[in-house]
């Protein structure tokens, strides 16, 4: 594991949330426990503080730290609002996996329930109040169907 | 693409212009409801993506309704060229709140806020550090947690 970050910098996604939570180290086990994340890299200072964390969910990259600036704080601090919120795609056993979730402690706000684009999904509440959605791809739509189903009109280019 | 984050706006149709022209994103997809409102949009940067969305219940603000504050924020990765990155979004309007310089663990970063006052993060690598030098420069501990 040693070689994690650096080994990682080639092939890191081009866009990573960075999550701020009150208390990053009870995120982190809290995260893998419930969501089945896991820690790739860990920087902790001589007190043994977490500085900077970071989990891995498939070939998702999460940052997990503290409230470290006054612009950096957890829904806990904020009465659970949101201003960024994460999807999570989910292979196979999306039920499986918010069975766990709820098992573990996670708030179940929705779901697991089908959706007009073909995921199967639910939403759950973190340690902290962060919102994740999870969501598995569960049939092939195609974008005239999922017109008919919704009566939103797809494209690229809205201005 | 097994993670993504969706980032919270009060007009969507007016993130997606400025993210376009600003940080230079590009729309991916864009969908709308029949009066043409936009009810969800995604944009790209290479080989990944992000939702544009909107404060569509009492629990989901953009900063600019809570006080710059942000509860998660972007850190995107650039493969080439930070300071003309940074160059071009300084002049397209952002507002830079750390210059680029160079980080410990071997990136050039530099931070801006968006029209909404989400910050963004933008690094590129531009050396391979060890773990041994990283501790070193930082005075930090670099591992797993211990199961």
């Amino acid at each position: 594991m040693e070689t994690a970050m650096s080994a990682e910098a080639q092939t890191r996604p081009a866009f990573i949330p960075a999550l701020a939570y009150k208390d990053p180290r009870a995120a982190l086990d809290w995260l893998e426990r419930a969501f089945g994340f896991e820690v790739s890299g860990v920087f902790t200072d001589s007190k043994g503080a977490i500085v900077h964390a970071e989990m891995v969910h498939g070939d998702g990259v999460v940052m997990i730290g503290g409230e470290w600036e006054g612009w950096a704080m957890s829904p806990a601090s904020t009465d659970g609002v949101n201003t960024q919120r994460v999807h999570v795609r989910i292979a196979q056993d999306i039920d499986g996996h918010c069975g766990r979730a709820r098992a573990v402690g996670a708030t179940i706000v929705m779901g697991p329930g089908d959706a007009f684009y073909g995921d199967r999904s639910y939403v759950a509440l973190d340690l902290e109040g962060h919102r994740w959605t999870f969501s598995q791809a569960i049939k092939d739509v195609t974008v005239e169907e999922m017109e008919k189903a919704s009566g939103f009109k797809f494209s690229k280019a809205a201005s | 693409m097994s993670l993504v984050a969706a980032l919270i706006y009060k007009d969507n149709r007016a993130a997606l212009e400025w993210l376009e022209r600003v940080f230079g994103f590009e729309r991916r997809m864009v969908l709308v409801d029949s009066d043409d409102a936009i009810v969800h949009a995604e944009m790209s940067h290479g080989d990944s993506f992000f939702m544009v969305g909107m404060e569509w219940t009492s629990w989901t603000k953009s900063p600019a309704a809570l006080g710059g504050v942000n509860t998660q924020f972007m850190h995107a990765r650039l493969q080439s060229d930070i300071d003309g990155h940074c160059a071009r979004a300084r002049a397209a309007g952002a507002q830079i709140i750390e210059e680029p310089s160079d980080q410990f663990y071997g990136d050039r970063r530099y931070r801006a806020l968006d029209l909404d006052g989400h910050v963004w993060t933008f690094a590129q690598t531009v050396r391979e550090v060890s773990t041994e030098d990283m501790e070193k420069a930082s005075g930090l501990t670099l591992k797993t947690l211990p199961k």
